[in-house]
């Protein structure tokens, strides 16, 4: 049992950042490195805030808008200097390392084990009874998850969102109805980057730690969480991309924590989680990327 | 199309019912074990013998062992001399030397308590490479498998740890976390904040410093090369910075951010300093052999901070030994496992002594002498460099 729901938390944990990741690579089609920083950006601005007394929940949006602005920068390199995007996400990225740094006040590891969180506070310890305690990561989790969710269904299909699917796909058209095909894709790389940050502050305050190091290969599962959920779910009926790429992460994490309890080597993760990654590509049939899931 | 995604799902499908299954012997085997137990309990109640069932003496060995191949436990377990038998996972951060001397130390002090590997203790051993995501799957995994122990070694693992497995009540030993204290693990008095407790690998720095003005008089300036992304290292540094001046020393600090960096970062230390100091830090001591290269070419003595750092071409250190370390923490994890005291009934630990080693290759290279005072109480003394 405590194996599902580590899954399942670490699965909803990552669900927001994955969210992110779609809104670059699936919509945008913009390979975005600065994720890779804008992770343990959002655990740095958590733990850091915290640590100066304020409410969690506050922090929250705190690191979306922090992450916003990060991913925000990546745009600007990118439009307004004509910078490639790969190479404006990994400017960022290594930027953000020192950044991260100093927000943690020059420290790599920031512990808030005792201060309270959004997982573990008076208000949950008086309302929530004792049996559900070990329920109530999860819960609170996929709140946050499902509201991420919603809000971002929302503005998809709001003007502004559907120009933003529209840059991704024909970015002529954009131009064509008088509209800076630039502002969009910085617009969207704010978005995308807020929530990876916002993922990164769940997840500070999840382990209740932040550790510059948390924030390697965050690209790769997202990436990774994103081809799974889109390409293996998006011919079961009706569902969402968004949901596809939510219970992508999940599968994502299942795959990973099966792994490793079969008795497999942390340290051969990483070529485990490529081999699924090609897998799943091989075996949806990778027919290139102008095919869109969401056209 | 449709057929690759029907053979993808069966697949999914397939490894989730394994999944499953994996997960249930682990469950049916932890059930055995407690109706061992529990059997072995009431023989030594009913025995002559008023020893409880840990320490339960020979007398009750036959009984365990035919009771736990009743219930259809493992025999290997059962035929040990105390009819308990434990499962513990050990997760250590990183590759690397001291870590690795943690372990085997851990090992070593358990089995002096009784508690030997392959006998009556399981060791699920897990290395999370330096990536924090993955160290806190391994710590998930651990407590899936209902462990009874978990052995933490390196601060990131030892927080992941105390996070994950305070909702499960399994207790932490941790090892090798340089301050406690400050990594939210411990309370100012040195008491746990839960069901964890270890030993701390704190660096003497005050011997160590009062060593290099013996070994060198006339040196004003030290360098220290340290990596920001590591606590433990940016805490060494300000605790050299303070004794520093107190010996006549000025501390000159170079942080890196990766591997890569160190070649440039060592080049312009050494056009700047007398000696080169050095920490725990993991990824400088990862790339020790091309510093001690670089400073070699420029007759300026390298100091480490543990054994294995002098046994590959260090001048000298004031430094810890890892495996005794570890055999400390192992002893604390074994009365925990025994339950003759709870992790958080004890204060964490640092080693009791701190000793000298040199090496006499290295210090004949330079045209150092070592004094008397100090080879004559070195823990080690070293006559070649070992490079493996």
């Amino acid at each position: 049992m405590s194996i599902i729901l580590g899954v399942l938390e670490e699965g909803l944990i990552y669900a927001v950042m994955a969210l992110g990741v779609y809104i670059t690579y699936k919509i945008l089609d913009f390979p975005d490195l600065s994720v890779d920083g804008t992770f343990p950006m959002g655990a740095a601005v958590t733990a850091a805030l915290i640590l100066k007394g304020v409410h969690p929940a506050a922090t929250l949006l705190l690191a979306f808008f922090t992450g916003a602005l990060a991913g925000c920068v990546t745009g600007l390199i990118h439009v307004k200097l004509k910078v490639r995007d790969l190479l404006a996400g990994i400017i960022v990225m290594t930027g953000l390392y020192s950044i991260n740094l100093r927000i943690a006040g020059g420290k790599s590891n920031l512990p808030i084990f005792s201060r309270e969180n959004i997982f573990e506070n008076a208000f949950l310890e008086q309302h929530v009874p004792e049996a559900w305690s070990p329920y109530t990561a999860v819960i609170i989790l996929f709140a946050i998850t499902a509201v991420c969710k919603i809000l971002l269904d929302l503005y998809l299909n709001t003007r502004s969102g559907y120009l933003l699917r529209a840059t991704g796909d024909n970015d002529v058209l954009v131009t064509s109805l008088a509209k800076d095909k630039g502002m969009v894709r910085i617009l969207g790389l704010a978005i995308a980057n807020g929530f990876v940050a916002l993922s990164g502050s769940i997840y500070c305050q999840h382990k209740g730690f932040f550790e510059i190091s948390t924030g390697t290969g965050t690209m790769v599962m997202g990436l990774a969480s994103v081809i799974i959920g889109t390409k293996l779910l998006k011919r079961f009926g009706a569902v969402k991309a968004t949901t596809a790429v939510i219970l992508g992460t999940i599968v994502y994490k299942a795959c990973v924590s099966l792994a490793i309890a079969l008795g497999m080597e942390a340290s051969d993760l990483k070529l485990i989680t490529s081999v699924l990654f090609l897998g799943i590509l091989v075996a949806s049939g990778n027919k290139g990327r102008k095919v869109k899931a969401h056209a | 199309m449709r057929k690759s995604m029907n053979i993808i799902m069966a697949a999914a499908v397939a490894m989730a019912i394994t999944g499953c299954a994996s997960g249930k012997p682990a469950e049916n085997a932890a059930n055995q074990n407690a109706a061992t137990e529990a059997a072995a309990d009431a023989k030594a109640g009913t025995g002559a013998e008023a020893a409880g069932a840990d320490n339960s003496a020979a007398g009750t060995d036959a009984k365990a062992g035919t009771d736990a191949e009743a219930a259809g436990a493992d025999n290997s377990a059962a035929d040990t001399t105390d009819g308990a038998s434990y499962t513990i996972g050990i997760g250590q951060f990183a590759e690397h030397g001291s870590l690795d001397n943690c372990r085997e130390g851990f090992l070593q002090g358990l089995a002096e308590e009784g508690i030997v590997e392959g006998e009556n203790l399981t060791v699920l051993y897990e290395n999370s490479q330096a990536d924090g995501g993955t160290a806190s799957q391994i710590i998930d995994n651990f407590l899936a498998k209902d462990t009874d122990l978990i052995c933490a070694i390196a601060t990131p693992m030892a927080q992941s740890a105390y996070s994950a497995a305070k909702k499960e009540d399994v207790p932490v030993i941790y090892t090798a976390v340089t301050d406690p204290v400050l990594a939210e693990l411990a309370n100012a008095d040195g008491t746990p904040v839960g069901e964890i407790t270890g030993t701390s690998d704190k660096l003497p720095v005050e011997k160590q410093l009062e060593m290099i003005r013996t070994l060198l008089p006339d040196a004003k300036k030290i360098g220290i090369m340290y990596s920001t992304s590591e606590i433990n290292s940016v805490s060494a540094i300000e605790e050299y910075k303070a004794a520093a001046p107190n010996y006549g020393f000025e501390i000159v600090e170079s942080g890196i951010s990766a591997t890569a960096d160190i070649p440039l970062a060592a080049d312009s230390l050494l056009e700047k300093v007398d000696c080169i100091n050095n920490l725990t830090d993991n990824t400088v001591v990862s790339s020790l052999p091309l510093i001690l290269d670089k400073a070699a070419k420029k007759g300026i003595p390298v100091f480490g901070s543990e054994i294995e750092q002098v046994r590959i071409g260090c001048l000298a250190t004031v430094g810890l030994d890892y495996v005794s370390l570890g055999a400390q923490t192992g002893k604390m994890a074994a009365q925990v496992l025994k339950g003759e005291k709870k992790a958080s009934e004890m204060s964490f630990e640092i080693i009791d002594e701190a000793a000298f080693y040199g090496n006499n290759k290295v210090a004949a290279d330079l045209g150092i002498t070592i004094p008397e005072s100090l080879s004559s109480t070195a823990a080690e003394m070293f006559d070649e460099i070992v490079t493996e």
